[in-house]
């Protein structure tokens, strides 16, 4: 028999929505450039364009912000964050910072050489700029089948060995500042990478000397799926293989937002104490004092609180069955999503939905902004606008050309996900009569965030 | 005088852990006799800085409960924007995590080699983030400015006279922007006077040179304007803070500060071209344009934090309460920084222990005795932090060796300030057994955070 994915909590304190009518959406629309991420929040009625800082905390959360302690110097909630960092993923090292990005900045400057090759299992918007900036060059080694949509393979997010082989063989082992490797593969649609898989990338880079580096803001979600769906670890825990995961790793950048389920915080751990001086000395000038690193002294308690629930079996069960459930509704509308169903979020295939729209016309900011004006969903565009420009100016045309229905944690009911599905079913009966997009500003980096269009 | 009290009554407590001088000795021990290095649960009371440490209101702790988390277009963001808006009149602001962070962007978009960047005195790591991007700062504070012990009324103000002559010798093209500090934090936290800034601000108009406000604490050298200039006793604060952002283009902003936030800061300006330039930078390091890498909480306490500052009862026993510690000090004879500034107690450690010569760090040496006195964090300003080392690696000591007494904002009662009077006039008395330090570890930039010493034998 069938058993539903039950929440493990109730409700104790709830944000009041605003409903909004199909004219003031259109205006909304017309006013945010066509870009979700112009949006104001109020006109929005669901918020899918992120699970990052979107978080419900808990009563301990909340408890826990209230025992923050502002001391600049030597707070106790750094002591207390630094021993659940240890505890909980094992690195040796932390070094807090108000965001991830500000922590794959700090790493970025300090690993990365002018000319360096920076492999890894699909590229993320800031992580990539970050490596560029820093001077290193970012290449693909995820494994073909991650852009794939259609293709149910269970771990999308694996490393094709052989890519990573051919960078080595061809610039050489020194050439590459390290390989970065994303756990639940964001751009891939939340794609999980095995142990098998990361425990062969391990006996590789350990035989050339190059180091791992984990952008870990979800490996709590990668774990389950490893849980559930890799050989041998049926009767492990979470918070077991969350360890083993990073053990295989040299270090991380965290962006807390996601699976710790925080509003802001990040941090930058690390096993090796001279990166880890660097890193203390760099913080000052960028984030804050190495004992806060731009972050409140409550933000670090309620960070400390969170990663403790985030590797809790019955929370994670119940955050990537939200997930699964409105995949299988999309499905069962006929509605064409990355298959198999990640673990933050559903994603469209924009070029399957509307096929009539080239990408050039910006097929997932089109079906984005349709999405919103049928109901106040907001979604996020990934596709060609996210993608960006090469250093030499021309479009990345990616092959994947998304919409990202992101769920926050522990925020939406079952039936907001029945609104979710519906709506967009919607939008897939008249999707012959959608028109494309023309970009009428583009800013010079991540332009996704700001750009404005206007209706062919 | 009728004693004046505190304008609020206390709503949540945080307990104080109590030590004895025996563990006090062992924690400095442990902590290589660098205050930084203290965990905050061993300080009975915490003078290191007033930068994040303020008691919110029950008000703001409302808006953070209120706090819209939304990634884009909180409305967190907009009542964060609006009141930035009426306070300031410029019509664009611009969320950061931290006040460096803004400097950063500010001075990454505006610096490089062969650029100066002019002030009344640049705080320290204003100064960092200038020389970080290759340009030279200029301090031109005016003469008062430079003697400790002789009171003057507006010692935070800039030297008008060196301000001219720099730029004839500089060049208006090498100088892209003017930066006041209200008030002047490594001067001692005196006020900057609204004529002062009015005359800068005509300078730079008439030479196209932007002219923007540190506005850390823009209250309190407002309130200062009211008390000590010709023709402001009548007028509101909120009328006298407009007044001063009007003159300059622009402000940044740590909220830590004046805006009683524990963490956030903003940029503010009329250019909207130097905006655009700013917010490209800002996705890369802090976070979207509408929060900055701030939590929309965070925004939200920011916004309330804003309004209440401007109170004047508010800023009466806060201008007040520093002033009650200064005088205390001054009585007994202790040599401290005068007129008492907003924010701090400045203890004139070369004069306390004369007999500790520069390179054995008096200050560090002052501010390591308050703690094992009393379990009293204060910090060293001198050649610790801003000390450097010749060819010959040789000591070249800053100009001022001061200990900071800094007063965190709503947190401490006057019966905690009758407390640190009584330990610092008790070391006052037993200053001649007190020894110098030397360096054991240090790092090459920012020394003074994670500097390891010893007493010298």
């Amino acid at each position: 028999m069938k058993r539903s994915w039950a929440e493990p909590y109730k409700m104790k304190m709830v944000e009041l929505l605003k409903m909004t009518t199909p004219a003031q959406r259109k205006k909304a629309l017309t006013e945010a450039g066509f870009n979700t991420f112009l949006l104001k929040s109020e006109d929005v009625y669901i918020d899918l364009l992120t699970d990052s800082g979107t978080s419900a905390m808990s009563d301990r959360q909340w408890a826990g912000m209230m025992m923050g302690d502002e001391a600049y110097a030597g707070s106790k909630n750094f002591y207390h964050l630094e021993e659940v960092v240890k505890s909980v993923y094992g690195y040796k090292y932390l070094v807090p910072t108000h965001q991830g990005r500000g922590a794959e900045n700090i790493l970025s400057k300090i690993l990365i050489k002018k000319g360096d090759i920076v492999p890894g299992n699909m590229y993320f918007t800031t992580t990539r700029l970050h490596q560029e900036l820093a001077g290193g060059r970012f290449e693909d080694i995820i494994i073909d089948e991650a852009h794939d949509p259609e293709n149910e393979f269970p771990f999308k997010g694996n490393v094709d060995l052989n890519k990573l082989d051919m960078l080595v063989k061809k610039y050489g082992a020194k050439k590459i500042a390290y390989v970065s490797i994303a756990t639940s593969v964001n751009m891939a649609g939340g794609q999980p990478i095995s142990l098998k898989n990361l425990k062969e990338l391990r006996a590789y880079t350990k035989k050339h000397g190059i180091l791992i580096i984990h952008d870990m803001t979800r490996v709590a979600e990668n774990a389950y799926f490893i849980q559930q769906k890799e050989k041998g670890y049926g009767n492990k825990s979470v918070k077991a293989i969350v360890k083993e995961i990073c053990s295989l790793t040299d270090g991380a950048t965290m962006s807390a937002k996601k699976d710790a389920l925080v509003n802001i915080g990040g941090f930058l751990t690390i096993n090796d104490w001279n990166i880890f001086e660097e890193a203390r000395n760099m913080v000052v000038v960028y984030e804050g004092l190495h004992t806060y690193g731009g972050l409140a002294g409550r933000d670090m308690e309620a960070m400390a609180i969170g990663i403790k629930e985030s590797v809790d079996d019955d929370h994670i069960r119940a955050r990537v069955g939200q997930v699964i459930y409105l995949g299988e509704k999309m499905k069962d509308y006929g509605i064409p999503i990355v298959r198999p169903t990640g673990s933050h979020g559903i994603f469209v295939d924009a070029k399957k939905f509307l096929p009539h729209i080239p990408q050039t016309a910006y097929t997932a900011q089109t079906l984005a902004a349709e999405v919103y004006l049928d109901s106040g969903v907001r979604t996020m565009e990934r596709g060609i606008v996210s993608a960006g420009r090469k250093s030499n100016g021309e479009n990345y045309f990616p092959k994947l050309e998304l919409v990202r229905f992101t769920i926050p944690r522990r925020v939406y009911t079952q039936a907001h996900m029945d609104v979710i599905a519906e709506s967009t079913a919607r939008v897939f009966e008249r999707r012959h009569q959608i028109n494309g997009l023309k970009m009428v500003y583009e800013p010079k980096y991540l332009r996704f965030f700001q750009a404005r269009f206007e209706k062919l | 005088m009728r004693t004046i009290i505190e304008p609020f009554k206390i709503k949540s407590v945080e307990p104080i852990y109590f030590n004895t001088r025996d563990e006090r000795e062992a924690i400095l021990s442990n902590a290589f006799y660098n205050p930084f290095l203290i965990k905050a649960n061993d300080v009975l009371i915490d003078l290191l800085t007033d930068s994040g440490t303020s008691a919110m209101s029950s008000n703001q702790w409302a808006g953070i409960m209120k706090g819209d988390e939304s990634y884009a277009g909180s409305s967190s963001f907009f009542h964060f924007e609006k009141v930035i808006k009426e306070i300031t009149g410029y019509p664009i602001a611009i969320p950061t995590h931290q006040g460096r962070a803004a400097e950063k962007i500010l001075f990454s978009i505006l610096g490089g080699a062969g650029k100066y960047f002019i002030s009344n005195t640049l705080f320290d790591t204003t100064r960092a983030n200038i020389e970080f991007s290759g340009a030279i700062g200029i301090d031109l504070p005016c003469e008062e400015g430079k003697h400790p012990s002789i009171p003057a009324p507006f010692k935070g103000n800039m030297d008008v006279a060196a301000l001219k002559k720099k730029i004839d010798e500089i060049g208006v093209a090498n100088i892209p922007m003017v930066i006041m500090t209200v008030t002047n934090n490594s001067g001692g936290g005196q006020p900057v006077s609204m004529q002062n800034i009015k005359e800068v601000s005509t300078i730079c108009k008439e030479n196209n040179i932007p002219f923007f406000i540190d506005a850390c604490r823009f209250a309190e050298n407002c309130y200062f304007i009211k008390l000590r200039e010709d023709g402001y006793a009548n007028i509101p604060v909120p009328q006298i803070v407009a007044e001063l952002f009007s003159y300059a283009d622009g402000c940044t902003m740590s909220a830590k500060k004046d805006a009683f936030a524990n963490i956030g800061g903003f940029l503010a300006m009329k250019n909207t071209e130097l905006a655009n330039s700013c917010r490209n930078l800002l996705i890369i390091t802090e976070g979207f344009t509408t929060y900055g890498g701030l939590a929309g909480r965070d925004l939200e306490a920011i916004a309330i934090g804003l309004q209440e500052v401007m109170d004047e009862n508010y800023l009466q026993y806060r201008i007040r309460s520093i002033e009650y510690l200064t005088n205390k000090l001054i009585a007994a004879g202790v040599p401290v920084m005068q007129p008492a500034g907003g924010h701090a107690v400045y203890i004139d450690a070369k004069a306390f222990l004369p007999h500790i010569p520069v390179h054995q760090y008096p200050g560090q040496a002052l501010a390591c005795a308050l703690y094992t006195e009393g379990g009293i964090r204060s910090v060293e300003i001198g050649s610790l932090m801003f000390g450097k080392y010749d060819n010959n690696n040789h000591l070249v000591p800053a100009a001022l060796e001061l200990v900071r007494l800094a007063i965190p904002r709503r947190a401490y009662t006057q019966s905690h300030i009758d407390y640190v009077a009584e330990v610092i006039i008790e070391v006052f008395e037993k200053r001649n057994n007190i020894g110098g330090l030397e360096i054991l570890e240090e790092t090459q930039l920012l020394r003074h955070f994670t500097a390891k010493l010893k007493p010298v034998k």
